[in-house]
């Protein structure tokens, strides 16, 4: 074929790369701890029984399962700040982003494991006198906590493989690293195919180790 | 600050745009939809496989595609892989290799839970009347298999559509691109993309309201079935 490989352009410039690996998991990380939080908040609310909470969260929840993640970047990045007048830098659009996205996954993740939970523990723990909080506490919640663990793991993953949105607002995650580093080495084929075989092997030892995670948590719920 | 006034009417004339790259995304979606539908009963077959040189191919290949983002497969084969076949790639063809190979892996994992669901007795009854191989799966397990991997194939429908809008990145003509170029013509993001949004909105919900309405008659179905 002619053609001559040269990894050493990727080795002598490993510290580019690894500032975009730190930029990845900056986005990554925050996103996911601020998804869980505001995803529970919207679960919460979901449940408190009025109905225009109720209604309007499903709006939510459904408008960001519909909406494609880089169409809503390039609106947070692009348009938020016309209609605010807020400077919106690529790094707080892509964690805007990810995390309102990702907390209308993780609202759903929540109330469907809790609504999983068959009526007859509820009423069971009523019977006895238990009150909401310590029905929550003590009966409901520890089942659901359980079941919502796959598909919480599940949507983390899917959230740290949506970083890579960020590359296209220039955002310095690992990908947008890979991308300028081809452009100005001109050897897209090593440089991007390992970037590809790192990303294969970060998150293949995540599932691995998610994995292991629900099983010990099952174990241990039991 | 500049002052800011929402003008819709601006983009009016610009329909053709929005229709133009509405009808790459529809394009898209439709050739990366049938191609993972097809290709993933090709894969889940080798998958459930127990011949080691159909099985760990095919495993390679699922783990490949669903541990790494679909967005780095996209620019892979945009900007690498013509580097090693030598030949120039189009963003378009780029676009379907990306997404479609990437949702094919998750369709071949959804075939491959669907055909091991059908319990066994199925397979030893068909194997009793000395049906191969081959006709017991067309006639016997995928038809009940379809049935329970419908749910999972149309979210894995709308997953795939929306990553149709990543091909903007490389310049494909889909949607999101139309109305980034707009948008650098206009100077008015904000009602573009607004509409993009929109748009995108209108081209994916009824995927979605399909999708329920398929739940909602399987789930009446199944009072029917064994």
């Amino acid at each position: 074929m002619g053609y001559e490989w040269d990894f050493s352009v990727v080795f002598k410039n490993m510290d580019l790369l690894y500032l975009g690996f730190l930029g990845t998991l900056k986005i990554g990380f925050l996103s996911l701890g601020l998804a869980a939080a505001l995803g529970l908040i919207l679960a919460l609310l979901r449940m408190s029984g009025r109905r225009w909470l109720s209604v309007s969260i499903t709006v939510y929840i459904e408008f960001f399962r519909i909406m494609p993640v880089i169409a809503l970047l390039f609106w947070v990045y692009y348009a938020l700040p016309i209609a605010t007048g807020l400077r919106i830098d690529a790094f707080t659009a892509a964690v805007l982003t990810l995390t309102v996205q990702s907390s209308a996954f993780f609202a759903e993740v929540y109330r469907a494991g809790i609504e999983s939970i068959e009526k007859s523990q509820w009423e069971g723990g009523k019977s006895i006198g238990m009150t909401s909080a310590q029905l929550m506490r003590r009966i409901i919640l520890p089942q659901a906590v359980r079941r919502m663990i796959p598909p919480f793991t599940e949507r983390s993953f899917e959230l740290m493989k949506g970083t890579t949105i960020a590359a296209t607002i220039a955002y310095g995650d690992l990908l947008y690293s890979a991308l300028v580093l081809s452009s100005q080495l001109y050897r897209p084929l090593e440089i991007i195919s390992l970037v590809a075989l790192f990303y294969l092997g970060m998150l293949t030892l995540a599932s691995f180790f998610l994995r292991r995670l629900e099983r010990r948590l099952d174990a241990a719920m039991l | 600050m500049i002052e800011f006034e929402w003008n819709f009417g601006i983009l009016v004339p610009y329909w053709g745009n929005f229709l133009r790259g509405a009808i790459v995304t529809i394009e898209l979606s439709v050739i990366v939809i049938f191609a993972s539908l097809l290709g993933g009963i090709v894969v889940g077959m080798a998958r459930y496989s127990s011949n080691k040189w159909l099985n760990l191919p095919a495993t390679v290949f699922v783990e490949i595609f669903r541990n790494t983002p679909v967005f780095v497969q996209i620019v892979w084969f945009f900007y690498a892989f013509p580097v090693l076949i030598g030949v120039q790639m189009e963003g378009f063809v780029a676009a379907i290799l990306g997404v479609g190979l990437n949702m094919t892996a998750y369709t071949s994992e959804i075939y491959r839970a669907g055909i091991q669901s059908i319990h066994k007795g199925q397979w030893e009854a068909a194997k009793a009347v000395g049906m191969p191989y081959m006709r017991t799966m067309r006639r016997i397990i995928l038809p009940q298999a379809i049935r329970r991997m419908i749910p999972a194939f149309a979210n894995r429908i709308i997953e795939g559509a929306k990553a149709t809008a990543l091909a903007s990145a490389i310049a494909v003509g889909e949607l999101l691109h139309e109305g980034e170029l707009l948008a650098q013509a206009l100077y008015r993001p904000l009602e573009i993309y607004t509409v993009i949004a929109v748009l995108f909105f209108v081209l994916i919900y009824p995927l979605a309201l399909w999708s329920y309405w398929l739940e909602r008659r399987l789930r009446t179905d199944e009072k029917v079935t064994l």
